[in-house]
Formats: C-alpha cells, sequence, structure tokens
C-alpha cells in the first residue's frame, strides 16, 4: 500500500469516526421506536451552534462549550420526544400504516421548522466553530492531518465506546435494549417505556449535537448544515441494520473509507453520491444491513 | 374430482417445521372444521391456501388445477377467500367502500357491487354503521365486514381463521346463521376454530392438525372423541 | 360509471343512497375544488399586477405538484419524498430536448410528461416491496442522486448555472391561463379516476396491501400506476414551469421544494380533492405576502405541518368539514 493510500485509509478512518458519533443516535431511534427521525441533521445543527455560540458569544472555555452542546441537543431531543412522539406509543398497536406517516411527516416538519427557525433568529451567515487545539498540521508518517482533527477524532472513539459500554452494561441501557425488542414485553414486565423513549431521544440529540459541536471547526455552523449529516447518518444506519449500533459503527468506518478512495479513484464530484446509491442497494435487496437478522413477520 | 386437494403440504420456518406433510381434499359444498391446538400449523397452512406464504413442498389443486405459488389476488380471482383470525380491514374506507373493493377488484360493475353491499350490510345487520369508517367500528364489527368482504363475490371456497374469537354473541350467531344458511345454499368453507361447541354445530366433518400434521380427518363426532385429539389438546407427552 | 353511483342528492334518508359513500364525499370536495378554481380564474379581472400573477403560477405550479403527490402518499399511501425530482426531471427533459435538438417546445412537453411517468413507473417497481421509512428513505436517496446527476453534469445541463430554455409566450395572462387550464384538467381527470373502481383499489392498499390483494386487488399494477401517473403530472408540471421561468436549475429538485409539497398537503388535508390544492395557493400567496412583514413565513408553515400532523391530521378541509357538520346540527 502505497503512502497516498494510507493517508486515504485514516483519513477515511477518522471520517467514519465523525459519521458513526452523528448516526449512533438515529441508530437508537430506529431501534426503540421503528421511526426515521428526519430532523436527525437539525439535532446536529443545534449543536453546531450551541457550541460556537457559547464559546464565541459567551467567551466560554471550549472544553466547557463542547459537554455544553450535548446538553442543548439532549434537551431539544428530549421535547421532541415530549410533545411529537407520544401519540406513536399510545395507540401503538392500532395506528398501522398511518403510524409511519405521522412519523415522516411530524419529523420533516420538524426539520424544516428548526432550520427556518435558525435562520431568522440566528441568521443564515455560516459561523466557525473555534478549533480544540491551534495546531494546524501534524505529520504522522506519510499522514498528514490537523490537530483539531485528530484531538477531535480521539474524542469520538471515546465518547463512542462510553456509549456503546452505557447501552451495553447500564440499567437504562438494558431497558432500551428490551424496549427495542419488544415493547409490549417490556412494558410488561414493569419497564417505563415512554421513559426508555426519553432517554433515547435525550441521547440520540446529545450526541448528533456532541458531533455537531465537534465538527464545527471543520463544517461551519449554518441553518442547513444538518443536510450532509443527515444523509450520511440515514446511508449509515441503512448499511449497518436499521437499529443496530455496533453495525452503525462498522458501516461509518466503511462509509468514510470507501468515500474516501472513491473520491481519489472513482469521482471526487459524485463522492456524495456512492453512499447513496449504497442506500438504495441496501434497502432493496439487503433490508436488514450487513449484520442484522431478518425479523420475522407476525 | 374433489374442489380443492392438498396434497403433503410442508412448510419450514428456519428449523421449525410449521406444516409436515398435510394432506386432505375438500368436496364442493362441505363445511369442513380445521382444528388443533396453538401451533399446531392451521394458519400456516391457510396462508399458503391464500398465497400469502409458499409451500416447501406438496402441492394444492383447486379443481384440479395446482394453484400453489399464486399470488393473494390471483387466488381471490379463482375463488379462494381468506378472513384473517387478527382483522384486516380498510380503515380509512367506510363499510360500504370496503365491500365495493373486493367487488369491484373480482370483476362486479358499480351498480351490481353496490347492490351486493347493500344486501351483505343487511343480512349482517352493519346498517347503522354503513358510512362510518371501518376504523371507528368495533372489533366485532370489525370481523363482520371482514367476513362480508370474503362473500361479496360467492367464492368457490371460503377460508375463514377464528371468525368467532372475541366476538359478541350476537355477532357470533348472525356469522353462525350466515354460514349455515350458504352451506345449504352449496357454498363450500373451511372453517379454523377453537370453539368446539361451535366447530360441533356447524362443521359435519373436521380434520385435526398437530405438529404440523393431519391426525384425523373424520366426522366431527369422531373427531372430538379420538384419544390422539384429546391427547393433543391436552399437550401429553405420549403424542 | 353507472348512475347509481351519482350522489346528486346529499344526506338523504333513503338508506341506499350512495351519498354516504366515500365517492359522495369526494364529489362536495370536487365541488368546491372547482369554485375556487373558478376564483382563481377570475382573479386576473382584478389584480393586473404582473408579480401577483406570478405568485399565482407558481401557486399553481405547486397545486399541480401537491395534487400528484396527494394521490400517490394521500390516496395510495405511498410516501414518496421525491416529487419535486419528478418535476425536476420534467424540467431538464423539456429544456435538453429544446436547447440541444431543437424539438419543439410543446412536443418538448409532452416527451416530458413521457420520461417523468417512464421514470416513476421504474421508480415504483424498484421500490415496490418498500414502506414507511424504508420507502422515505430510498426515494429521498433517488431525489439526492438525480439532483446531484443534475449539478454535476456540467458539460450537458451547465450545472448549478442552469439550462436557458425557450419560452413559450411572453404574455403572463397567457402563462396564468395555461396553468389554471392545465390545473383544472388534472384535477378533473384525478377525480375521475378516483370515481372509478382505481379510486377504490388506490385507497384499499394504502389501507392494508395484504387486505387489498385479499379482495382481489392487483397490488404490483395500481402500486406503479399510482408512481407513474403521480410522476407524470409532476413532470407535466416542471416541464411547463421550464419554459415559464425560461431557466432550469437543479434547485427545482431540492429537499426543500419537496419539503413545501408535503406542507401543504399536510395543511390542507391529505387524502382529499380540494384540501391540499387551496392549501398550495394559502401556503404559497402568503408565504409570498410574509416575506415582506418580517419574513418568518417557513418558520409559520413549517410548524403549521408539525400542529396540523400533531393535533390536525385531516388537515383544513377535515376542520372546515367538522366547523360545517356542527354549524348543520346547531
Amino acid at each position: 500500500m502505497g503512502a497516498i493510500s494510507v493517508d486515504l485509509a485514516v483519513n477515511g478512518l477518522i471520517t467514519g469516526l465523525f459519521y458513526a458519533l452523528m448516526a449512533i443516535g438515529l441508530s437508537l431511534i430506529f431501534g426503540i421506536l421503528r421511526i426515521v427521525n428526519f430532523a436527525h441533521g437539525e439535532f446536529y445543527m443545534v449543536g453546531a451552534y450551541a457550541y460556537t455560540l457559547i464559546a464565541l458569544g459567551l467567551g466560554v472555555p471550549v472544553w466547557v462549550a463542547l459537554p455544553l452542546a450535548f446538553l442543548f441537543g439532549a434537551l431539544v431531543g428530549w421535547i421532541t420526544e415530549r410533545t411529537l412522539m407520544r401519540p406513536l406509543y399510545a395507540g401503538y398497536t392500532s395506528w398501522g400504516l398511518m403510524r409511519d406517516e405521522y412519523a415522516v411527516i411530524v419529523t420533516f416538519g420538524l426539520s424544516l421548522f428548526l432550520i427556518n427557525l435558525v435562520d431568522k433568529v440566528i441568521g443564515p451567515y455560516a459561523y466557525r466553530g473555534p478549533p480544540l487545539v491551534d495546531a494546524s498540521r501534524i505529520v504522522l508518517g506519510p499522514v498528514l492531518i490537523s490537530g483539531h482533527r485528530l484531538l477531535a477524532a480521539g474524542i469520538a472513539i471515546a465518547v463512542i465506546l462510553i456509549t456503546a459500554a452505557l447501552i451495553k452494561w447500564s440499567f437504562w441501557g438494558k431497558q432500551i435494549r428490551a424496549v427495542s425488542q419488544n415493547r409490549l414485553g417490556a412494558s410488561l414486565a414493569g419497564i417505563d417505556t415512554a421513559r426508555a423513549s426519553s432517554i433515547v431521544f435525550m441521547l440520540s440529540g446529545g450526541l448528533a449535537a456532541f458531533s455537531g459541536a465537534l465538527l464545527s471547526p471543520v463544517i461551519n455552523a449554518s441553518p442547513d448544515v444538518g443536510a450532509f449529516p443527515a444523509i450520511k447518518s440515514y446511508i449509515i444506519v441503512v448499511l449497518g441494520g436499521m437499529g443496530s449500533v455496533p453495525g452503525s459503527i462498522v458501516a461509518s468506518l466503511a462509509l468514510g473509507i470507501i468515500e474516501s478512495f472513491g473520491a481519489v479513484y472513482l469521482s471526487y464530484q459524485y463522492r456524495d453520491g456512492f453512499g447513496l446509491i449504497l442506500l438504495m442497494l441496501f434497502l432493496l435487496f439487503r433490508p436488514q444491513g450487513l449484520f442484522g437478522e431478518k425479523g420475522r413477520e407476525v | 374430482m374433489s374442489l380443492l386437494s392438498v396434497r403433503g403440504i410442508v412448510k419450514r420456518y428456519g428449523g421449525l417445521t410449521a406444516v409436515d406433510g398435510a394432506s386432505f381434499d375438500i368436496d364442493a359444498g362441505e363445511l369442513v372444521g380445521l382444528i388443533g391446538p396453538n401451533g399446531s400449523g392451521k394458519t400456516t397452512l391457510l396462508n399458503i391456501l391464500s398465497g400469502l406464504a409458499e409451500p416447501d413442498g406438496g402441492e394444492i389443486l383447486l379443481d384440479g388445477a395446482p394453484c400453489h405459488g399464486l399470488k393473494p389476488e390471483q387466488l381471490a380471482h379463482r375463488g379462494v377467500m381468506r378472513m384473517f383470525q387478527l382483522t384486516r380491514v380498510f380503515r380509512r374506507m367506510n363499510v360500504i367502500d370496503n365491500l365495493l373493493v373486493a367487488g369491484r377488484a373480482l370483476g362486479l360493475d358499480g351498480a351490481e357491487a353496490l347492490n351486493r353491499a347493500d344486501t351483505l350490510i343487511e343480512e349482517l345487520r352493519l346498517d347503522a354503521v354503513r358510512a362510518l369508517d371501518a376504523g371507528q367500528l368495533s372489533g366485532g364489527q370489525m370481523k363482520l365486514l371482514e367476513f362480508g368482504v370474503c362473500f361479496m363475490v360467492p367464492p368457490r371456497i371460503a377460508l375463514l381463521d377464528e371468525p368467532f374469537a372475541a366476538v359478541h354473541p350476537t355477532m357470533k350467531e348472525i356469522m353462525g346463521g350466515f354460514i349455515r344458511s350458504r352451506h345449504e345454499q352449496g357454498q363450500t368453507f373451511i372453517l379454523v376454530s377453537h370453539d368446539m361447541p361451535v366447530i360441533v354445530e356447524l362443521c359435519p366433518r373436521a380434520v385435526c392438525m398437530n405438529a404440523g400434521k393431519v391426525i384425523i380427518d373424520a366426522p366431527t363426532r369422531t373427531v372430538l372423541s379420538n384419544a390422539d385429539v384429546i391427547e393433543a389438546y391436552l399437550g401429553g407427552q405420549a403424542a | 360509471m353507472s348512475a347509481s353511483e351519482t350522489p346528486l342528492h346529499s344526506g338523504g334518508a333513503d338508506k341506499r343512497s350512495v351519498a354516504s359513500t366515500s365517492t359522495g364525499k369526494s364529489a362536495v370536495e370536487f365541488r368546491a375544488a372547482i369554485a375556487f378554481l373558478i376564483v382563481i380564474a377570475l382573479i386576473p379581472a382584478v389584480v393586473r399586477n404582473d408579480y401577483w400573477l406570478g405568485v399565482l403560477i407558481v401557486s399553481m405550479y405547486f397545486a399541480i405538484l401537491t395534487g400528484a403527490w396527494n394521490l400517490l402518499a394521500g390516496y395510495t399511501g405511498q410516501f414518496s419524498l421525491a416529487p419535486a425530482t419528478f418535476a425536476m426531471i420534467g424540467a431538464y427533459a423539456t429544456g435538453l430536448l429544446c436547447t440541444a435538438f431543437g424539438v419543439p417546445p410543446l412536443l418538448g412537453i409532452v416527451a416530458a410528461i413521457l420520461i417523468a411517468g417512464l421514470t416513476g413507473l421504474i421508480l415504483g417497481r424498484i421500490v415496490l416491496r418498500l414502506t414507511g421509512p424504508y420507502l422515505a428513505l430510498t426515494t429521498l436517496s433517488f431525489a439526492e442522486i438525480m439532483r446531484l446527476v443534475a449539478s454535476n453534469s456540467i458539460d450537458i445541463t451547465r450545472g448549478d448555472l442552469g439550462l436557458a430554455v425557450p419560452g413559450l409566450l411572453s404574455s403572463r395572462i397567457g402563462w396564468y391561463y395555461i396553468f389554471v387550464g392545465v390545473l383544472a384538467f388534472l384535477l378533473v381527470a384525478l377525480y375521475a379516476l378516483l370515481r372509478s373502481k382505481a379510486g377504490l383499489f388506490l385507497q384499499a392498499i394504502r389501507d392494508d396491501e395484504v387486505a387489498a390483494a385479499r379482495s382481489g386487488v392487483d397490488v404490483v399494477f395500481w402500486k406503479t400506476a399510482a408512481f407513474a401517473l403521480s410522476a407524470a403530472a409532476s413532470g407535466f408540471a416542471g416541464a411547463l414551469y421550464a419554459h415559464f421561468a425560461e431557466l432550469v436549475t437543479p434547485e427545482l429538485g431540492l429537499i426543500g421544494q419537496t419539503g413545501l409539497i408535503v406542507s401543504m398537503a399536510v395543511i390542507g388535508g391529505m387524502g382529499t380533492l380540494a384540501g391540499p390544492l387551496i392549501a398550495a395557493f394559502l401556503v404559497y400567496v402568503l408565504s409570498e405576502w410574509l416575506r415582506d412583514v418580517g419574513g418568518y413565513q417557513l418558520v409559520v408553515f413549517s410548524a403549521l405541518v408539525v400542529i396540523f400532523a400533531r393535533f390536525f391530521r385531516e388537515g383544513l378541509w377535515g376542520l372546515a368539514r367538522g366547523a360545517m357538520q356542527r354549524w348543520r346540527r346547531s
């Protein structure tokens, strides 16, 4: 493997890490409610703004602004769940197709609302978030990388691992997995399914916002900045198997590498198209994703 | 030649063999009860008969022609009508439109379909709710409606999966009476039910399945007093 | 259609009255829609301002797209997120035929309808087994891929700069009535379709595909047909718009455009004839008007979408119908 390939692979993997951070929340929501949250990108956008404005506007240190962005995203996620998602499980069994329709409309509408609200209240201009460190070029063998990107990648790994561990071993994580597998069964076992959904939305909003904050020095915060992470997240969630967290992580890394190499060896203009084509192919021929098992229909 | 021949049907889901070589014949005009404990393969067999699942082995003949592997709508056009255990109606369409869908799809013209729908609504005593959306009906009324859909165009054979489960006694009587009178006119049925008194009352013949196999196929009284059947229902180890 | 299905007398005591069927409901909606279109047709008698006529023309463009999407999503239950894409396909189809091959615009428009319809048919066949979020994501990806292709095929489409398209006529009033005519034609066609057995079948598929198949409905055929017809109508609108604006850009296929179409249908009432039509005008005209008053229009409308979806699932039309019923009773 030549030097260029190593550089492409490392940078692709780092991009993949950021994708994973964006997408895990979307996957968790699909897992627990069987819906795609079309406002996911706007959770990301909220985080990018929260971080940038708190750090630049209030002069708060970046290391404080970063967790605050997470909290802000969690708040938006929580409000979303409380105000808009409750009908989804109030009449869970009798909704049929209308349920999917409602979820698409209401999250799609929320996405438009948040974009336009930010556009009016904060303005259509892009804000560049302050980097975590100032080192602009770090050379690691054949790999050239900015200090912020390297540090952010490290933080992303840590946050991803913590999230995965929480879901696997914590009390709430176990409840969330129980509800994802069988909502009715979980509620019969005494689990507060509504609260589990709230927590998932908070976690999802928080993680998306956190990734928005982490990337804001690279991708400036603007009202429509959420479109890009949203589409990447949809692709990853489909590739990884809808609702599977480990699947999403693997799919994120794979997508990062595919795009990194594809942009150089296939087509730079269509680098954003590879994932979309993969998404369509997967939904059509392997809807259970890379690792998922095909659910049995009842 | 019998109207419907089920010959050695096998259906596996992974390691589970849901239907394991089931065979029986049904003649035109028969009303056959299909019984068996939960998980004995009755619903899977109906799914295969109505085109919702493909068998892994065996064949089904309708009027002597193989019909397994056909799609549900093709089977509907050949006169196989299925009523589901978990009620399926068009929730955002009103009662009369629910009936018209089947009528028009099976080739009736508008006026004829409307006439039949009106007759059925009267027969099934759904008059009071005819203009309501199906989603607003009670569970029993929905069952009655779905029951009616199966008879918009008299089918060659009606496959009824637990029509009486969780239904008000009055509605049960309406359906029971309807089945009896149509049977007298020569309508063919397969009736799946756990309600043994109803099976005894309506069906002259019963087929009992257990663990995917037909364990006995005989006049209903004989079937119900059969030791294997009692064994199967009580979940004995010897079976 | 047989005479017995014509619900001329509504609300009669006759038990066999057909007015209680949903075809009866749609007759009321159709009359309301036609009345509304007559008002629209009369507006140029009062408003002569080119700017506002332009706003109304664009409203009609959206009304066609909303109606087409309503056929697919509201009546057939296929929640596609690509309606704007088919308009874009139609616009580029006629644009490229006219500029690169010198095809006359009218022929270009006809070709655009066919090309968009064919694309819709193919997409419909491909996504046949997908429902809910899976369908939404696949159509969304299709939309994004098409937009990427349009904006990156710079040699052919001139990318984001846009393609200059020959005009058809210069009179704004002329264009106004072309759009009124096309909108009226499509409305009548949609109504006729819904009144025929096709209307029953599509709604049956929307509510429960398995039950529709059990009832003998050819689900594959009708679903694909809904995709093709909806796409063809959208392509028609896009082609007209291309010659009206004399410019085609990939922006026609933006997700935001689809957002506007979904908003109009949801606010008006999905699965009703008149609601989305009226809402298309309401939303677009109000948004042009509000633009001068602080520019909060998109915030307001997107909030309305969420509120309507959450609390008034039947939209403005449902609210109006409810109010009418209460008023009649009292």
